[in-house]
């Protein structure tokens, strides 16, 4: 970055930029092949697969094992229940966010300090899986998304990202709308939330990500086939594909001519794909967003 | 949080002040009237802030706070027909049957092992990764940042089906490229040696771009002028990074490094789960997922609470303990 031109630079400094460059590349090398590699799998003939000739790229272009994914009732139903929890998880969870940063960041509330310790405790001391799972269930939320939904809604270290974006913003504007005879919550809702945009879509997308890539509360409280997360329905078909014995096994290499390999890697794919799309968006706003609340993602 | 007290005057000045009428008493007395008045408008202000705190703070007690009975049922020879009032209460039993079963010692041995070893790397790469991206070109740059940073966004279970994948003994990448080579397939994930190696690769390659941010930022904020000064006087980039760019950030490397050591309990679980399997439990079986095991499967609960409240315990330990550094050496909380 501080850096002119290329000229005139002692052999050290060409050194290091070499090392420099190597090094990352050959970092970014080491995420993108193996990432190449499932989806090459997951597109090979079965052939292929199994005799291992598959490294990048894909040996011929089969999309039958999507095809077979895209045809189990089971996939449908997880992604359903996926994109319903995730959005209305997420949505619920900035609201529940917001309701606490926002008072949370007026210096002068009283009991502020106790306020901030009852949910600053939470993050260092937890009852544990065992107490939770019991909670869950005295609660009738088994098998239930609300059990999905509720746990996860209140993430301190989001909830202080936001605080402290409301602490450093401008009071002046507050004051002159309470002067003006607005309530706390039009002040909230008509001023500071709109001067906030960024950090709230950041915030937003960090729920996105926790929600979608939910795997351990669904597996503890859903045991209901249909109502199992993506991530869990994923897990489930790669635990029940690693036998190599097994029926998932027999089947998908008799009937459907697949390696089972191939079709571990459609589900992996399948359960991917949101993330990659969403990943430009979450780029726009991390980079920000982590550098405003100054708090690691 | 401390309180800044900002004394700006002795008490003899400020007699003095008010005897020569630069203070105006009366004016102070009026205004403080004022203040209590208006902080009664105000705390009207403040009834509507506590009411939207309200419905936040109810889910929190029930969620997280009920939660902590855990305390209670690790006393107890927890029944779920009895609940908590009814199951008998047999002290320290948990407790001293855990310290006596073997497994249990053997998570909390490999629970430290794992976490140590991967604080070996996750502290000092992505630092060194921060370091060398600020030494490239833009474009380079945002290119290899946007790969770096997209498998912290995958789950574990995608992470590890994509590891379980390329490992795998017959058809996976790894073993086929060895084959080709002339080697043997190795099993990476049944084979005691060899699967803590891969619980940290496969951490690394999934946390090390987002745990760059971090530095990277804080490299962003270091004043560009300092490099043109070095760079006058003739410093190459090598040195320029050793005496500036690191020093600089210094002080985020020692809170990320805290916060590392207060998490040395830390939070491999799902990964572990995902990845593990019985062959290799005397590496692999950490606390939690030996919580896992004993509660949800083995539905021994008021053992399982024991085991994870010693965990949550120790854990709240080590954070007070990192916290307290921390205030000692950057005066900062980390939270």
């Amino acid at each position: 970055m501080h850096r002119e031109n290329m000229k005139n630079k002692s052999l050290s400094d060409k050194v290091l930029i070499v090392t420099c460059y190597s090094f990352l590349i050959l970092l970014g090398i080491t995420i993108i092949i193996p990432v190449m590699n499932l989806i090459a799998v997951s597109l090979s003939t079965q052939s292929s697969v199994v005799s291992g000739q598959v490294y990048i790229f894909p040996k011929g272009f089969h999309i039958e094992a999507y095809k077979y994914i895209m045809q189990s009732k089971q996939f449908y139903s997880s992604l359903y229940v996926s994109l319903f929890v995730t959005g209305a998880g997420s949505i619920l969870a900035v609201i529940c966010s917001i309701l606490v940063a926002y008072p949370l960041s007026k210096r002068k509330l009283p009991g502020r300090k106790w306020l901030l310790l009852l949910f600053v405790f939470t993050m260092m001391f937890s009852g544990g899986i065992i107490p939770s799972y019991l909670l869950i269930q005295n609660l009738n939320l088994i098998n239930s998304v609300w059990s999905l939904i509720l746990p996860q809604m209140i993430n301190v270290y989001n909830l202080l990202i936001i605080k402290n974006y409301f602490e450093a913003m401008n009071e002046s504007i507050e004051e002159s709308a309470k002067i003006d005879g607005a309530g706390q919550l039009r002040v909230l809702f008509s001023i500071v939330l709109p001067m906030a945009k960024p950090v709230i879509a950041t915030v937003f997308m960090f729920f996105v990500v926790g929600y979608w890539n939910n795997y351990f509360d669904a597996k503890m409280y859903i045991t209901k086939r249909n109502l199992m997360l993506i991530q869990q329905y994923l897990q489930t078909v790669i635990f029940e594909a690693k036998d190599p014995t097994g029926d998932f096994a027999l089947n998908a290499s008799s009937t459907l001519q697949m390696a089972p390999q191939t079709i571990i890697n459609a589900t992996v794919v399948y359960a991917m794909v949101p993330m990659v799309i969403l990943y430009p968006l979450l780029q726009k706003f991390f980079e920000k967003g982590t550098m405003i609340g100054s708090v690691k993602g | 949080m401390i309180k800044h007290y900002i004394q700006t005057k002795s008490y003899t000045t400020t007699c003095k002040q008010i005897e020569m009428g630069v203070i105006d008493l009366s004016a102070i007395t009026r205004r403080k009237k004022e203040r209590r008045s208006i902080g009664r408008f105000k705390r009207e202000g403040y009834l509507s802030l506590y009411l939207m705190m309200l419905p936040v703070i109810a889910i929190l007690i029930i969620f997280k706070y009920i939660p902590m009975n855990g305390v209670l049922i690790a006393f107890q020879d927890y029944n779920i027909f009895d609940g908590i009032l009814g199951s008998e209460f047999i002290g320290l039993d948990n407790f001293r049957l855990m310290f006596s079963e073997s497994d249990f010692l053997r998570a909390l041995r490999n629970t430290f092992v794992l976490n140590l070893y991967k604080m070996c790397f996750y502290i000092p790469l992505p630092i060194i990764v921060a370091l060398m991206l600020n030494e490239i070109g833009k474009r380079l740059r945002s290119f290899i940042q946007t790969v770096l940073y997209l498998p912290h966004f995958f789950s574990w279970v995608i992470v590890g089906g994509i590891f379980v994948s390329i490992l795998s003994v017959n058809s996976g990448l790894v073993n086929q490229w060895m084959k080709s080579v002339g080697g043997e397939p190795v099993k990476f994930l049944f084979d005691s040696g060899i699967f803590l190696n891969v619980l940290v690769f496969s951490a690394m390659w999934k946390e090390i771009g987002w745990g760059s941010i971090v530095y990277v930022s804080a490299i962003a904020s270091i004043d560009p002028e300092i490099y043109e000064a070095a760079r006058i006087d003739g410093a190459s980039l090598l040195q320029q990074m050793i005496r500036i760019t690191i020093p600089n950030i210094s002080s985020t490397i020692v809170l990320m490094t805290l916060m590392s050591l207060a998490n040395i309990l830390g939070n491999s679980f799902e990964q572990v789960l995902v990845m593990y399997n019985p062959a290799v439990y005397d590496v692999a079986d950490i606390i939690n997922t030996y919580v896992y095991r004993m509660g949800v499967n083995n539905m021994q609960y008021g053992y399982a609470s024991a085991v994870g409240l010693f965990n949550g315990f120790v854990g709240f330990l080590f954070l007070i303990s990192a916290n307290y550094l921390c205030r000692k050496f950057l005066d900062k909380s980390i939270w």
